[in-house]
């Protein structure tokens, strides 16, 4: 098997999707990227098991054939080649490769390409089109609201349920969450799936600048992306998502609306001198003044800051962790936003005075229990 | 951390502070009446040990650490007090305040010790001078007396407080470290405890001068590395640093019974009741653990610990259950249990982090309200049922271990 290719090209689809690739695999033929060829079409399979990614390159190449090549030196020695043709010749019973450029040649063995776990393929699934756009959004937006604990798996991913009128994507970790609806992409049917995060993060660097077309296949089990010459195939979570709904509290009628980046400064300044570890902050409202302060009571360190706010409600004196505060705001793209409380112990929500018509983003993040008797 | 070394000499400067009979003094300056009689504080029960004890108490034979019972044989007339380690801390926390205000760097190595690092002082004031002053201070402001010993490193200084007390002071000037603790019994050396002491007696060392001849390599050979740290100190030389006093990492408590006992329904309820109360304390002091740890000493002594990370919470809901699953997989000796232990470690500043799933608005307020009761009318003023029998007195931190 031989086939010609540029070297530039090449690496830039490698590089699409070689983050699927860890660095200490289950099987150790993972760390390999599958090289199928058929009728002149390149076909580079790189997996970890949970995700596969899958991109297709034009070739020249008189027979099919397939390999298994291992990607760290193949990408490393991509990106140090200038831009040229490079033929790339293996021989099948000995699994070796070589990769001949006008610098030279460059020797490596590879491993038999049958032994490279199966792709799984999405049967009997429902499919749904999004744009680009509106999935990185969506992505961007909830991402960051995902849980890292392993004990309970359906919140390390985000939820995605389809329905005839909207679409939402819901991520949470317990002590935050975000719900991100939009209107302009709906399915035939009503269904949900929750995507791991591994998998959005991929998708995330992997989604071209320009708008496009993704098409989503899935079934109970996998979900599938297509866009460009790219697919992602990634195993779902099979977990129930906790029943966010009813989590959402409807009458926080304390309302207080403030510029989103005068907020964020502020609260990053003040974050600065909250405990390392906790980062908790006091947030003060009282007519139409807010304050935030913080506190680390280990170095001494302290700080406030007033803002004036619109508010509409009783004083309220409520504790958050600024980072989940910080995330939020920067995530917002709104110039003002509106941050409604109900009660010290209650949830909080924040959600954007200005947004485009086709979405609604709600996030929620859950106070700290501050004693106030002592 | 660097060592600062005075550009007028090349030595350092460092005090050891020890107060005298600590808790013996703040029950004094509680009740006149104790003044001048022999005194132990302590556990009441027979299987307690004595925390502190009282000069008078000394002269008999007793020390700290001595088991009760035995005290008592040894000095019948003695008061026993069951001590109040609330208002000790207290008192501690004041003299703290003293040294902090008064001195640049120094080492809080328990509640009634200091070791201060005065490198570079006596160009502007005098290191004795400075330390006298401080004594004065502390005596004046707390009432309580204290000791201390300047030298060069912290060994030398903390054998000269104890030589100098009580009420004492003692300077020993650099190079004359040797000489001072020559005539001096091993057993006097910090670290040289009741068993080091018996083998270097059974090598026929008492003295420190005769230990100072002894070769490293000697000493080495019988206690492993801490061989060479026993000759150095004895020696005089000590280069360990202050290490700037920095508020504890940890909270515990424990409960030795009265009787063994194998009753794992009465165990379960005295854990959550020490549970119930170390969560309250976290919360009232703001702070969050990261940390459990079960202990359980059987009756021949034989002690296992267990431990899990988590997240970091005050919440009983979340404490409780992972006390009781510490305890299960810990207790695996089906035999009599002599004491149980709870400790939260890895402690931060913060408050409960509500959660969106887990809590629900009654959790919360219930929580505050208790704390709020508790608060007011101390820790026992609302407990869950199960731990209601077990009476507060059970943990006296001075029915266990010595504090």
């Amino acid at each position: 098997m031989k086939f010609i290719v540029s070297s530039s090209y090449l690496l830039k689809q490698l590089s699409a999707i070689k983050g699927v690739i860890t660095t200490n695999p289950v099987v150790p033929i993972l760390e390999n990227f599958l090289f199928e060829i058929t009728d002149g079409t390149l076909k580079v399979t790189a997996s970890d098991l949970q995700t596969s990614m899958i991109t297709e390159i034009e070739v020249e190449a008189k027979e099919n054939g397939s390999i298994a090549v291992p990607a760290k030196i193949l990408l490393e020695t991509l990106s140090n080649l200038p831009e040229q043709p490079v033929t790339i010749s293996v021989d099948e019973d000995t699994y070796s490769i070589e990769i001949s450029s006008d610098n030279g040649r460059y020797k490596l063995s590879g491993e038999n390409a049958t032994d490279f776990p199966k792709v799984p393929e999405v049967t009997n699934g429902f499919s749904v089109n999004i744009s680009s756009d509106v999935l990185s959004t969506a992505i961007n937006n909830t991402f960051f609201a995902t849980s890292n604990d392993e004990l309970r798996p359906a919140m390390t991913g985000v939820y995605i349920k389809l329905d005839e009128t909207n679409t939402t994507f819901v991520a949470t970790d317990g002590h935050r969450l975000v719900r991100y609806r939009r209107v302009d992409v709906a399915a035939d049917v009503t269904n949900s799936m929750i995507i791991p995060r591994k998998a959005l993060n991929l998708l995330k660097t992997t989604l071209p600048v320009a708008n496009t077309n993704v098409s989503v296949e899935f079934n109970v089990s996998n979900a599938y992306f297509k866009f460009d010459h790219v697919k992602m195939i990634c195993r779902l979570i099979d977990e129930r998502f906790p029943d966010y709904d009813n989590v959402i509290p409807a009458e926080n009628n304390n309302i207080m609306t403030i510029d989103r980046l005068e907020f964020l400064s502020s609260m990053k300044r003040i974050a600065i001198y909250a405990n390392k570890t906790t980062h908790q902050v006091r947030i003060k409202i009282t007519g139409s003044e807010l304050m935030i302060s913080a506190e680390d009571l280990d170095f001494s360190n302290e700080a406030n800051e007033r803002l004036s706010c619109e508010h509409d409600g009783e004083d309220i004196e409520i504790g958050f962790n600024a980072q989940f505060l910080i995330q939020m705001l920067s995530n917002l793209e709104s110039k003002k936003i509106s941050f409604k409380l109900q009660a010290a112990n209650k949830a909080g929500l924040l959600v954007p005075v200005d947004k485009d018509e086709n979405e609604d983003l709600l996030m929620l993040v859950m106070p700290v229990m501050l004693n106030n008797y002592v | 951390m660097a060592t600062m070394w005075s550009p007028a000499t090349d030595h350092r400067s460092i005090i050891h502070m020890d107060l005298d009979s600590f808790f013996v003094s703040v029950e004094r300056l509680q009740n006149d009446y104790f003044v001048g009689k022999p005194l132990l504080i302590g556990g009441g029960s027979d299987r307690g040990v004595v925390a502190s004890c009282s000069y008078e108490a000394r002269a008999f034979g007793v020390h700290s650490a001595m088991p009760m019972r035995l005290a008592k044989q040894l000095c019948p007339e003695a008061i026993v007090v069951r001590g109040d380690m609330e208002r000790y801390s207290q008192y501690s926390q004041m003299v703290t305040e003293i040294v902090h205000e008064a001195v640049p760097s120094y080492e809080k190595s328990s509640i009634d010790e200091f070791y201060v690092d005065l490198t570079g002082m006596e160009k502007f004031f005098g290191c004795m001078k400075l330390a006298t002053e401080l004594k004065a201070r502390i005596r004046k402001e707390t009432g309580l007396p204290i000791s201390f010993g300047l030298s060069e490193n912290k060994t030398v200084s903390k054998v000269a407080t104890n030589e100098s007390k009580p009420d004492g002071q003692r300077q020993i000037a650099y190079g004359t470290e040797k000489g001072f603790l020559s005539p001096l019994t091993v057993d006097k050396i910090p670290m040289v405890g009741e068993k080091t002491a018996y083998t270097l007696r059974k090598m026929g060392v008492q003295k420190i001068h005769t230990l100072q001849q002894v070769p490293v390599e000697m000493l080495a050979a019988v206690f492993g590395k801490m061989g060479r740290v026993i000759s150095e100190k004895a020696n005089g030389i000590d280069r360990t640093p202050i290490v700037p006093y920095s508020e504890r990492k940890s909270i515990s408590t424990e409960n030795t019974f009265e009787q063994d006992t194998i009753d794992v329904k009465k165990l379960e309820s005295i854990l959550v009741a020490m549970t119930e109360q170390l969560a309250f304390k976290l919360r009232k002091e703001q702070q969050l653990t990261s940390c459990v740890t079960v202990k359980i000493r059987y009756s021949d002594f034989d002690t296992h610990t267990l431990q899990r990370k988590m997240p970091y919470t005050s919440a009983d809901h979340v404490l409780i259950p992972m006390v009781k699953e510490l305890f299960k997989k810990a207790y695996s000796r089906r035999m009599l249990i002599r004491l149980i232990g709870v400790r939260f470690s890895g402690l931060v500043h913060g408050n409960y982090q509500i959660n969106l799933f887990e809590d629900t608005e009654e959790g919360i307020k219930l929580y505050q309200a208790m704390d709020k009761l508790r608060q007011r009318h101390g820790d026992k003023a609302v407990v869950r049922a199960v731990g209601m029998g077990v009476s507060r007195r059970s943990f006296n931190p001075f029915n266990g271990a010595a504090a």
